[in-house]
């Protein structure tokens, strides 16, 4: 009967208007590999950041190694044996592979640092624990991304008293044969008698790792799968998706004209390679494809944030080279992008000057900009697209997310684009507002516009693109017309394991 | 190198053939060209290649080079983005301050050079206080807080001189100016014992790692619970000692105090700092870089003038210099990141 | 999710002054740095002193504005000085050594500067280098290239300018002094340029975050590069002016005004809403400046005195007004909760 390491019961967890973890329950046996998977918004990093002291749970018990845990903190985390591996990367690259192994937690000796001992320990860690033939004097900036994936694993492991490692997404930016090395080294954690929890879209990484898999949705655990189930892939998803399909997409009439936008070959050396497709104004075509996939990349390409290395691009017809935003505008494709805090809006302007920025010179007269002008084309925007709080003068930073969104959008549609590229553009919104741009995508299409959406929300797809594409590791692996896939069939085209892809390639 | 690169590569094989050859002009370029300059100035006057002249060189960057270590520990611990650390331009003018008291106190009031030189030190050391105060409490931008420190520290030197030269005879002094042991002149060997200090903190020490960590990527120091609010005031520290020490040294060098030395040793600072970063193997700056840089930087300038290049085409050529150090660095970074 | 945020009609009548009182420190340490000097010196509030911060303000005004608008789009200028220079030695030896009429000898100048703003542009655009070490750089190219071309650093004069030259600096129209007309033309450009045209917006939008300015559709490299040339351009006419009102050029007399040209930018800064360079308060930062040296002056304080009093106010006056406006946000979420606190 194997042991008990993590028991989580009750977890519940509210946020100002969000019920983020309803009494659920996540229990982990000693050098066990668990999963965790979910779709975004299932609770899945809520969770997980209770463990990690980040957030303090309302009500519910964590039990570690039968020791009851009355409060959680990053400390407590650590004391215990609890590691985790974030999806994001924070190295230095011009550090070696011993020294960003030991950051922040140096080993010293009479002298000073112990440069020979990090450099024996990180070596024989990569070595002994995970199979890993790197250098430790090799720097960071020259490793692939499993590599140093993989120095990331190995941080949590030089550490004394390891017993339990998160894992969070972690095979999300890595090209098909690195997802191997990563799999292989968690193998022989296991072998180590350390637990994993490893959270991943990957339901084919899932099935082939895990020694058992907790399926999260709506902020619950809704399910507990076994290996030796049969067809446990199948009942993951079924599992993940549940049966409530609500009608959130509006239906339309697909009125469709010419090609807008043509993309031949496209490959970016790196990330996509051999990309076709077309699309037609009016058509809304959808790129399918969980993170890491490539989606993001193709969809930089079209706007012009990406440097691309084969194949053409055209705009109705015309071959165009597109090396910056500001070349897709004057050729019609505005963007719509996924980090709106960053990439998208000016936080600390106004709703006004936000949906203005790229359109300036038609609210200005003799290159002077008119208020007056700037206020009619944020009021139409806002009316447009019942954009709340309804003052332009307000600083976009105090907006909702889902506003933030309609800012953006407004500002595209002032632009007068003909193709729209919309990365993700529903990314930590809710449900009130998704309605609303939903609403406003299918105008778009409505009007005549050509619109390219990149997504890893199944749903989503379906439920707005005439066409979707679906992308696997940087290759179009399918194209359907929406009506012929279900979300299960979806999800399982895009998160296919690497075996099975392999034996395709 | 691991498996899965060795693959790439042996894919493509021409094109790493040109790739490989402008990596390495681009990563050693600079290096290559400060070579054949050494090597062409020699062979113009190969009165450079004598001991005695070799001696004054190091003589001279000895002072650059200290300073140098001290813009060095700022750069390294606060990162590449200007705003938040990473520059001090107030060192030179520390180190004239130390080296105004230094003088004051021994010419005009008559001091033993003990407590001369504590009080230069003590002097620089407020500086590097005022300017950690200045970037980390106030929230005023490094490039703004050092230059206005570095402003009010010359008006304060020139109160202090009342903008006239201190002759200094003390013989503390003379002797450091005047005396070698086993052949190293004694300002070489206070730089020696500088790099020895400032290197083995910086590179050997717990601390010294945490600097670099917060200063690389400042993410990944939080990410790791590093607390830059402690670790980046800490190098304007650091960067006053410097200008405290090289106070001596600039006292030794010129018998004294002359007002407006700060701004000659503000290029050449800057210089050895930024060029020397071409000497480390990951082109970062370096503390043995900074005084490679400097030896770099006296070199060059005996050089030009031993073969009869006019004062002024000196000072062109530190620029082309710095150019070239700084475009090297700018294209190589633009690769690694594609 | 809601997020608070503060109605500004809900604060009772002291928290609103005192949120004035913060905002507005700089202004009021301003005024009473004036009624300081007005008290120790008669001759302070008298016209003609008056007229003399003016009109030694213009300089410094001229570099603060090309300082303003590189700053505005994210970057940072220190080759501004040598830009000055160049202008001025330009237009000296323009009529000096190429016998050029004086107005051509002015656009001499000005080419001179706008040299200097093209390399920083190049290296910055086309390079990728970073703005620091890029305008460094310049700097010390074009160092050296006056040390070279006035072999060794001699200044160069022309006595025998022009008097319509002369006239730029020195002389008067319709009553006002030309140097103010110059600097309050610049002054009026760069306010319609920065503040109210798309393209004033466009280069804060740079500043402000560039990648959103990128994704939005603004040609991010045009704009950079211009910012530079005009930067180094505006530099240029204040190096002219030097020259008309002295005529004489100086190597390196530009680097003086560096300080103070940030300085008044970034005190302007402080005085705006967003904490963003703009144009009126980088004139205010200015006249500040111009105010303290020329109070310094008149009280008639030892030269070497003067130069550590005006460093160590300057380090006061700017950590003052960024710790203030650094502080207002603070400031006001204190007051928010204290209201809330009470109506709960």
């Amino acid at each position: 009967m194997p042991k008990l390491l993590l028991e989580m019961s009750g977890i519940t967890k509210e946020f100002p208007g969000v019920l983020a973890l309803d009494n659920a329950s996540l229990n982990i046996y000693e050098a066990e590999i668990h999963g965790l998977v979910g779709e975004n918004g299932a609770g899945k990093s809520t969770i997980i950041k209770s463990l990690a002291g980040v957030y303090q749970h309302d009500s519910g018990s964590i039990q570690f190694g039968s020791k009851s845990v009355p409060q959680m903190t990053a400390a407590v985390a650590d004391e215990l044996g609890i590691r985790f591996v974030h999806q994001e990367l924070h190295l230095v690259p011009h550090f070696t592979v011993a020294e960003s192994m030991f950051m922040g937690q140096e080993l010293t000796g009479p002298g000073g640092l112990s440069v020979r001992q990090m450099r024996q320990q990180a070596a024989s860690t990569l070595y002994d624990s995970l199979g890993a033939d790197i250098s430790p004097t090799a720097l960071i900036r020259d490793l692939s991304p499993a590599e140093r994936k993989l120095i990331q694993v190995a941080r949590a492991l030089v550490r004394q008293g390891t017993r339990l490692i998160v894992f969070d997404e972690p095979t999300a930016p890595l090209a098909a044969a690195e997802v191997q090395q990563v799999i292989s080294a968690v193998k022989r954690l296991r072998e180590k008698g350390i637990s994993v929890l490893y959270v991943s879209h990957y339901v084919g990484e899932i099935t082939e790792l895990c020694d058992r898999v907790t399926v999260f949705r709506n902020g619950k655990d809704v399910g507990l799968i076994d290996k030796d189930t049969k067809r446990s892939g199948k009942e993951l998803i079924r599992l993940m998706v549940g049966r409530d399909l609500n009608q959130l997409f509006p239906s339309r009439e697909h009125l469709v004209g010419e090609v807008f936008l043509e993309v031949n070959s496209l490959g970016d050396g790196d990330k996509f390679t051999d990309v076709n497709f077309a699309i037609r104004g009016g058509e809304i075509i959808g790129l399918a494809g969980v993170l890491g996939s490539g989606c993001e990349e193709i969809v930089d390409a079209v706007v012009g944030l990406r440097k691309v290395k084969s194949g053409s691009i055209s705009v109705r017809s015309k071959k165009v080279r597109v090396g910056s935003p500001s070349a897709a505008l004057k050729k019609g494709i505005v963007l719509i992008p996924r980090d709106r805090r960053s990439d998208g809006l000016f936080l600390n302007l106004s709703v006004l000057e936000n949906i203005n920025i790229a359109t300036l010179q038609d609210v200005s007269t003799v290159g002077i900009v008119s208020h007056k002008l700037s206020e009619q084309r944020a009021r139409q925007m806002v009316d447009q697209l019942d954009i709340r709080p309804g003052e332009t003068g307000r600083q976009a930073r105090y907006l909702s997310g889902g506003n933030q969104q309609k800012v953006v959008l407004g500002r595209s549609l002032a632009a007068d684009a003909q193709i729209f590229v919309l990365d993700d553009p529903t990314v930590g919104v809710d449900i009130g507002a998704k309605t609303e741009i939903y609403r406003q995508v299918s105008d778009l299409a409505t009007a005549g516009k050509a619109v390219l959406i990149s997504s890893n929300d199944p749903a989503e797809i379906l439920g707005l693109c005439d066409r979707v594409l679906v992308i696997v590791r940087g290759k179009v692996v399918s194209e359907h017309r929406s009506q012929d896939l279900t979300k299960d069939s979806l999800i399982e085209k895009m998160t296919q394991s690497i075996t099975r892809e392999e034996l395709r390639v | 190198m691991s498996k899965v690169n060795l693959e790439q590569t042996l894919r493509k094989p021409r094109r790493i053939g040109v790739e490989e050859l402008k990596g390495f002009l681009i990563r050693r370029g600079p290096l290559l060209l400060f070579g054949l300059l050494l090597v062409v100035l020699a062979a113009g006057a190969p009165a450079i290649v004598s001991a005695t002249s070799i001696s004054a060189i190091l003589v001279q960057a000895s002072p650059i080079a200290i300073v140098a270590f001290g813009l060095a520990v700022v750069v390294i611990g606060g990162g590449d983005d200007v705003v938040v650390g990473g520059i001090d331009l107030s060192i030179p003018a520390g180190a004239a301050l130390s080296a105004a008291v230094i003088s004051d106190q021994l010419t005009n009031r008559g001091a033993s050079f003990a407590q001369a030189f504590v009080f230069g030190l003590l002097a620089a050391l407020l500086v590097g206080v005022i300017n950690a105060t200045l970037v980390t409490v106030v929230g005023l931008a490094p490039i703004l807080a050092t230059l206005a420190v570095s402003a009010s520290v010359v008006g304060v030197i020139r109160v202090l001189t009342t903008n006239r030269r201190i002759n200094v005879e003390d013989p503390t002094i003379l002797w450091i100016r005047d005396t070698s042991i086993f052949g190293a002149p004694i300002p070489v060997l206070i730089m020696l014992m500088t790099f020895g200090l400032f290197g083995y903190v910086v590179h050997r020490t717990r601390y010294g790692m945490r600097l670099r960590t917060v200063g690389g990527n400042l993410d990944a120091g939080l990410s790791v619970g590093l607390k830059p609010r402690i670790l980046v005031p800490s190098t304007f520290i650091w960067g006053a000692l410097a200008a405290g020490l090289a106070g001596v040294l600039l006292v030794a060098r010129g018998s004294g105090m002359s007002p407006g030395i700060e701004e000659r040793l503000l290029v050449d600072m800057v210089l050895a700092t930024f060029v020397g970063a071409a000497f480390s193997s990951k082109n970062i700056v370096t503390i043995l870089g900074s005084m490679l840089g400097a030896i770099l930087v006296s070199f060059m300038a005996t050089g030009l003038i031993l073969n009869r290049v006019d004062n002024s085409w000196v000072d062109g050529w530190k620029g082309v210099l710095i150019m070239l150090v700084v475009t090297a660095a700018a294209l190589q970074t633009r690769r690694s990141r594609q | 999710m809601k997020i608070a945020n503060l109605e500004p009609n809900q604060l009772a009548t002291w928290q609103k002054a005192v949120l004035w009182l913060f905002k507005y420190a700089f202004l009021f340490a301003f005024i009473a740095m004036i009624f300081y000097f007005s008290v120790v010196s008669d001759s302070f509030l008298g016209g003609s002193n008056l007229m003399n911060i003016a009109r030694g303000s213009v300089v410094v005004l001229l570099i603060a504005l090309a300082l303003t608008v590189v700053i505005s789009s994210g970057g940072i200028d220190l080759s501004v000085g040598v830009a000055l220079d160049f202008g001025a030695w330009f237009v000296i030896i323009g009529m000096a050594s190429w016998s050029l009429p004086w107005p051509l000898a002015v656009l001499a100048g000005l080419i001179g500067g706008s040299l200097i703003g093209a390399l920083n542009a190049m290296l910055i655009v086309v390079l990728g280098v970073t703005p620091f070490l890029a305008t460094l750089g310049t700097f010390f190219i074009g160092r050296s290239i006056q040390q070279i071309g006035t072999g060794g650093g001699a200044s160069v004069s022309y006595r025998k300018a022009p008097e319509d030259f002369q006239a730029i600096a020195q002389g008067e129209s319709l009553g006002i002094p030309n140097i103010l007309l110059v600097g309050a033309t610049v002054l009026l450009v760069y306010f319609i340029v920065m503040e109210l045209s798309t393209h004033g917006k466009r280069i804060h939008a740079l500043g402000i975050q560039n990648s959103a300015a990128r994704v939005a559709g603004i040609n991010t490299k045009k704009y950079r590069a211009w910012v530079f040339i005009i930067a180094g351009t505006t530099a240029a006419i204040g190096g002219i002016l030097l020259s008309s009102g002295l005529r004489i050029y100086t190597p390196m007399a530009g680097f003086a005004y560096l300080l103070d040209g940030i300085a008044a930018v970034f005190i302007g800064a402080s005085l705006h809403r967003g904490g963003r360079p703009n144009v009126l308060g980088t004139l205010i930062g200015v006249l500040f400046l111009a105010t303290l040296n020329n109070g310094l002056d008149i009280m008639g304080i030892d030269f070497n005195v003067k130069a550590a009093l005006k460093g160590i106010i300057l380090v006061l006056a700017i950590s003052a007004a960024v710790l203030v406006s650094n502080r207002l946000p603070q400031v006001e979420q204190w007051f928010s909760r204290q209201k809330r606190a009470t109506t709960e």
